[in-house]
């Protein structure tokens, strides 16, 4: 097909830039136009009926004995639908579409509205190409079985229908299901798309809809697609910032990851916290009470999760590698510990960075790092489970929740069933059983705390527990094999295809590699041997996992949630996982999957209207965005925030000072209530059948405290009394530049734009601006800066502005 | 009589203005089977003439139930103290009689016998947020029943069918995020979108809450599968550290705004019924609309009569209390509540954190039966608990100060409030005859199966079985248990549905 050639030679062409960019360093670069076509579902010419494949009964006249009678001839035709029997399946014709390689049915959805405006989704059997006038069209097969199962049966009669497809939805068509007529009512704006114009429009005077990649304007380098460049910043970094925007429309989204991958972390003026374990129970100088303490601050700093949550915020709010801090953060919401168990800050810290490590690294090193990080171990009990008492607690949730899942998937991330696809109701096949987890358990087994003098454990302070070097086995065996804690005897791992290590056989008894004394193997050798069976075993456990085909599309939708939109197409999914696969051995096989999540046309274009597209800001997110689009500063005239939201300026509750906005939204950092994080990746909102993690963290209560939060950054201005240096300074902005623009333009309108510029990137509608710029008005135009608090008010605490999309 | 579409989403949203109208529309076109089918089919109902709420206390994590309803005699049953004390002392995790001897309980369905409750529920010495002397108590006084060896189920099971495959299990035992969502959703076969309380509010608002002011379900505890119903949003609100009249309100507003920040809340207000062609976006407008419309109901306060603890738990029951004080301000006559403590997930330090958490629970939950009490309530509302699932009877690690357990199946739950019918267990019978599980490894209850198995009892009696008895007495009547309950008929015998186990009086007549 004409259009992939040219399409896959511009691939080459970037591929071919993108390498030259990465020798030069710093090469300005000019991107391909990231609008994908918007597909359009033909009609017939008198309405909206969707043209489908239909065999038509035609009269024919038939010559008979005793003269002409009327016979009847079938043929197929392409026609206006009538109605289809419900679970049939039924034919549709898309136009405008430019697929890639390998792009097929699962880059589609079909979305059906009855009378009563319930929707139901319809699966995408196969789509194939076929010719109609001059374009290049597909047949769409649908099967008309609802696969969401929300609302039970449609009602008969005609359906509204529409499709989406990279985050774009088609126009709406219709047709029946069981009869035609009834109730439905068409959207507003509703016209035919009768092949005749489709074709005039796609091949016409006019260029197709978003080919735009031929489009380039000469004087632009790097990134002109202003829209899309802030989407982009909002799925890489904490939010946009006029410099980072500046930045990519220079170099363009190649160069920046280049830069990015290779932007030093964390940043050289914020090193992470780097505070001295303490012990379990606090000496009477570090307990947060009394006068006593040294420093004043010693106990919030230890033991609290203060140090870490103020670093992560001005690293969110200042930081250069953006996009490490951000992906790490996203881990951080999968491999998940919480300061609501673990004591100390610097705990989490050392736990934090081997997210951030790795988060450009290798998923399999990552697995295998977490596994025996002190935090982990204490967080998920795996620090106290031993041969005799074993504790399944990391065992379960490894699986469970960051590597294979509880479901079988395919490649794309759909659930495996005993149909395929699923029927409605129907539970997918599992990944495991209670033995799998018994078995890894074992495997799991001895593992603790590194407390051992000399280079064992080069961190080890002498009083507390060492949270910094890796657990050890047996560190507490002491020469006496009868201390050993590793369970030696074999084990099942996960069978799957081409399984690695099924069966990890029982460490031999006899011979050198015993994990037994005998003869030639003293009890020093024996624990010896352990330890490397151990250790030999964990890895081949690790590996069983990681190679299960449910770990790249399991983590790869993970990913996507956390950055671009909740509930991803299979196809992009299958497209990031296919790289996930196609990298599983390289150490740097996480940039390839950020690439492949950030580069997706699902998640690149300048617009995007399908209704499923986005994510609900969750409520770091929609801080950090705020506050970097509005110069995040310190308190008081601080030129930067330390990081806290200081409302009170006593330090005897710190902790509540540190996280008050965020306890109120629900969503406090370190503090996640339980493993299964603050939300859960599979949330369906209530009311609906539409999945939105996020929206697990808003209700009647976190909606309101979204709306007093943005109240007390843009309309009150901490003061804070810094008369003790360890006061927190808090964060505050500035809507200086704003309110220039405020006062440069009575009308308002230069404020409006901006705002739809930076805030909602270009897609804020006539109603909402109409809305703002009236209660705008409201104020006189000599207080410029009432104006602007009153504007950045309202977009920012509006529905329109909370979803990331 | 067939009510009109707009008079319906009135009612069922609690009184919206033309503004939320336009906006509840378009998610309106959600409108339950059930919820249509009251509207179409019913006559005009009536309002209920008393006022019923019940209120789930959650156990987040799995609350070990082999530590909080111990056998306590020894003699005379299958189930004896020495089996517990046989499983769990070498560990460190089993109380002495001695310790038990503050909180025993006598059991008439088992024959009188001695059982004690774990000693966190009794008299506690003198100290912070110790305010009464908990709910061991209300056992003598006939407003304490247990429901034992309860667990999710998709149909009757015992130790051989599910060891020998021959009954549907629950998808994904022991997996806290599906055993949370079961007994939240009420059902355990497949995933669920809804909750049983948004089912029951789905089923019963329009009819017993008509002109109420605000939903039928609040959560104090943010948004849970519990409390979504298909056709209804739960209000989700603070603890009683915020004021009810500043739990909904946004900073900024004043009491009675003007001028320029009147404009600003009209445009706040406004913004909410454009762009809800995302869905995210409609989702999100949808939820701040009902809290504002919710604000405008709470802003007189009331006060209690009762003394409650200062903790998590304790706040969310006094926030529930107040909230109920409020009812004839919000026109409402039948409520459920969620409020829910955590972290009872205790694989490590069972010891110390199951009994801080226990006493916490038992303090919060006798103080809020008391204030139930005061307010004329005390046979109105019922407090019941739901949690993940117990734990293994055999501990996971050892010593009194680390030692914990793992996930396990069939628990025990506590029902307080003047609603029930006497002090009791209740529940269907197990292996051994008697509602309480049997306390013995790889035999009878057990659903482990050969020499390491651990102690997780198969339940006798379905989560579904548990709720449709508290729904019943709520007012669910008998042709939409199945509505609510879609499996309970998997849970029938011979003389037909068997939703009722007894422990609660009658519903309303």
């Amino acid at each position: 097909m004409k259009g992939r050639t040219s399409h896959l030679y511009l691939r080459y062409l970037v591929a071919l830039v993108l390498s030259l960019g990465t020798v030069a360093g710093i090469s300005a670069q000019t991107d391909t136009d990231p609008n994908s076509p918007m597909p359009i579902l033909l009609t017939g010419a008198a309405d909206n009926r969707a043209l489908t494949r239909q065999t038509v009964a035609r009269p024919v006249l038939k010559r008979s004995k005793g003269g002409a009678a009327q016979a009847v001839a079938y043929e197929e035709q392409i026609v206006p639908a009538g109605a289809f029997a419900r679970d049939s399946r039924a034919v549709l014709f898309l136009a405008n579409l430019d697929l890639m390689e390998g792009e097929g049915a699962n880059a589609f959805r079909v979305y059906g509205r009855d009378e009563k405006d319930h929707i139901f989704r319809f699966p995408v059997i196969s789509i194939e190409p076929t010719q109609m006038m001059r374009m290049n069209v597909y047949e769409l097969t649908i099967q008309l079985t609802d696969e969401t199962g929300f609302w039970g049966e449609p009602s008969g009669g005609d359906i509204a229908v529409y499709l989406t497809w990279r985050g774009l939805a088609s126009n709406e068509v219709k047709f029946g299901i069981d009869t035609t007529g009834g109730g439905i009512k068409d959207s507003p704006g509703v016209v035919p798309m009768p092949p005749e114009k489709v074709d005039a429009q796609l091949s016409g005077g006019k260029p197709s809809i978003g080919r735009g990649g031929k489009q380039i304007v000469p004087n632009y380098v790097g990134y002109k697609w202003s829209g899309d460049r802030r989407r982009f910043l909002e799925q890489a970094t904490f939010g946009p910032t006029a410099a980072s925007d500046e930045r990519i429309r220079r170099v363009g989204l190649h160069v920046w990851l280049a830069e990015q991958f290779a932007a030093p972390y964390p940043s050289l003026s914020n090193p992470y916290p780097n505070f001295p374990l303490q012990a379990a129970n606090p000496v009477t100088t570090c307990d947060g009470s009394g006068t006593d303490d040294s420093p004043p601050t010693c106990f919030r700093d230890s033991y609290t999760q203060y140090q870490p949550q103020t670093w992560f915020f001005r690293e969110a709010y200042y930081g250069d590698a953006q996009l490490r801090h951000r992906v790490a953060w996203a881990l951080a919401q999968i491999w998940v510990t919480s300061g609501v168990d673990i004591q100390q800050g610097q705990h989490e810290v050392e736990y934090f960075k081997i997210l951030a490590n790795n988060a450009f690294g290798n998923y399999r090193e990552l697995m295998k790092q977490e596994t025996l990080n002190p935090a982990f171990g204490d967080y998920l009990s795996m620090s106290l489970s031993t041969k005799n008492n074993p504790n399944e607690n990391y065992a379960r949730e490894i699986m469970q929740l960051f590597t294979v899942g509880l479901f079988m998937l395919k490649s794309d991330g759909t659930p495996i069933c005993a149909h395929d696809p699923c029927q409605v109701g129907e539970s997918p096949l599992s990944t495991y059983d209670q033995n799998n987890v018994n078995n890894l358990t074992r495997v799991l087994t001895g593992w603790s705390f590194c407390q051992l003098s000399g280079a064992t454990c080069p961190h080890l302070t002498s009083g507390t527990v060492n949270f910094i070097d890796p657990m050890i086995l047996n560190p507490a065996a002491n020469g006496n094999i009868n201390n050993n804690r590793h369970d030696v005897t074999a084990k099942t791992m996960l069978s799957y295809n081409g399984a690695p290590n099924v069966n990890i056989p029982a460490c031999a008894t006899t011979g050198s590699t015993s994990c037994a004394v005998t003869t030639g193997v003293n009890a020093a050798q024996a624990l010896a041997n352990i330890q490397t069976y151990a250790n030999t075993s964990l890895d081949q456990a690790l590996d069983n996992l990681y190679n299960h085909p449910n770990v790249a599309p399991f983590v790869c939708k993970r990913l996507i949630q956390q950055m671009v939109t909740s509930d991803p197409s299979p196809a992009y999914v299958g497209r990031v996982a296919a790289v996930f696969d196609a990298n599983r051995s390289s150490p740097t096989q996480m940039k390839a999957v950020v690439t492949a999540i950030l580069l997706d046309p699902e998640a690149r274009g300048d617009n995007k209207t399908d209704p499923n597209f986005g994510k609900l800001r969750e409520p770091v997110q929609y801080a950090t965005n705020i506050l970097r689009l509005f110069n995040v500063k310190g308190a008081s005239g601080n030129p930067l925030s330390d990081g806290s939201f200081a409302l009170t300026n006593t330090r005897t509750s710190p902790p509540l000072v540190q996280v008050f906005e965020f306890s109120g939204m629900a969503q406090v950092p370190f503090m996640s209530p339980t493993v299964f994080n603050f939300y859960p990746p599979d949330y369906v909102i209530p009311n609906t059948a539409v999945v939105g993690p996020e929206f697990a963290l808003m209700n009647t209560g976190t909606a309101v405290q979204r709306a007093s939060f943005v109240n007390r950054m843009v309309f009150t201005s901490p003061a804070i009394a810094v008369n003790s240096p360890d006061i927190p300074l808090g964060t505050t902005i500035d809507l200086s530049d704003l309110q220039a623009l405020s006062a440069a333009d009575s009308s308002g309108g230069l404020l409006m734009d901006d705002l739809n510029n930076r805030m909602m990137h270009g897609t804020m509608s006539a109603s909402m601006r109409s809305t703002i710029l009236t209660a705008v008005t409201s104020i006189s135009a000599t207080d410029a800066l009432g104006r602007a608090r009153q504007a950045v008010y309202l977009v920012a605490t509006s529905s329109q502005y909370q979803v990331q999309r | 009589m067939k009510k009109d579409r707009r008079e319906f989403l009135i009612k069922s949203c609690g009184a919206l203005s033309t503004v939320a109208i336009a906006t509840q529309m378009r998610h309106f076109g959600l409108m339950s089977a059930e919820a249509q089918k009251v509207i179409d089919d019913s006559p005009q109902p009536n309002n209920p003439s008393d006022y019923r709420a019940l209120v789930c206390v959650f156990m987040q994590g799995g609350n070990d139930g082999n530590n909080t309803v111990i056998p306590n005699h020894t003699a005379g049953s299958s189930n004896t103290f020495d089996l517990y004390n046989t499983a769990r002392s070498s560990q460190g995790l089993a109380f002495t009689q001695a310790q038990l001897a503050g909180t025993s309980i006598q059991v008439p369905r088992i024959g009188n016998l001695a059982y004690a409750l774990h000693p966190g529920l009794g008299i506690q010495t003198p100290a912070t947020n110790i305010v009464n002397n908990g709910i061991h108590e209300l056992w003598a006084s006939g407003k304490l029943a247990l429901v034992t060896n309860v667990g999710t189920l998709v149909q009757p099971t015992t130790r051989a069918t599910y060891i020998g495959n021959q009954v549907v299990k629950p998808f994904q035992l022991f997996s806290h995020s599906d055993q949370v969502s079961q007994y939240q959703g009420g059902r355990s076969d497949t995933q669920s979108f809804t909750g049983w309380a948004g089912r029951v509010a789905d089923s019963r608002q329009l009819i017993d809450n008509q002109g109420a002011l605000v939903p039928m379900v609040t959560s104090i505890s943010g948004a849970q599968l519990f409390t979504s119903g298909q056709s209804t949003l739960p209000l989700a609100i603070a603890d009683s550290n915020t004021l009810l009249n500043a739990v909904l309100n946004p900073a900024g507003f004043g009491t009675n705004p003007t001028g320029s920040t009147l404009a600003r809340l009209n445009a706040f207000n406004s913004l909410r019924t454009f762009d809800l062609s995302n869905n995210y976006v409609a989702a999100a407008s949808n939820v701040t609309e009902l809290a504002m419309q919710a604000n405008s109901k709470l802003q007189t306060l009331v006060t209690l009569n009762t003394n409650f603890p200062n903790t998590s738990i304790g706040r969310q029951l006094k926030q529930v209390a107040l909230m109920i004080k409020k009812r004839t301000d919000l026109a409402i006559n039948r409520q459920v509540f969620y409020v829910q403590l955590g972290s009872f997930d205790h694989h490590t330090g069972q010891v110390a954190g199951q009994n801080n958490l226990l006493v916490q629970m038992s303090q919060a939950m006798r103080a809020f039966y008391e204030e139930m009490v005061a307010q004329g309530l005390g046979d109105k509302v019922t407090q019941f608990t739901m949690a993940d699932f117990s734990r293994t009877l055999n501990p996971a690690g050892t010593g009194s100060g680390t030692v914990g357990t793992d996930h396990a199946w069939g628990n025990h739950m506590f029902v307080v409030g003047g609603g029930i019918t006497a002090s009791n267990f209740y529940g269907m019978d197990g292996a051994n005859s008697t509602p309480f599980p049997q306390l013995s490894f790889n035999t009878a209850d057990d659903s482990d199966n050969g020499s390491g198995a651990r102690g997780r009892w198969v339940p006798a009696t379905s989560v579904e079985q548990y709720a449709a008895t508290l729904a019943r007495w709520f007012g669910v009547p008998s042709s939409s248990m199945a509505s609510v309950f879609p499996k309970i008929a998997n849970f029938s015998n011979s003389g037909g549905i068997n939703s009722d186990l007894g422990f609660m009086q009658p519903p309303a007549p």
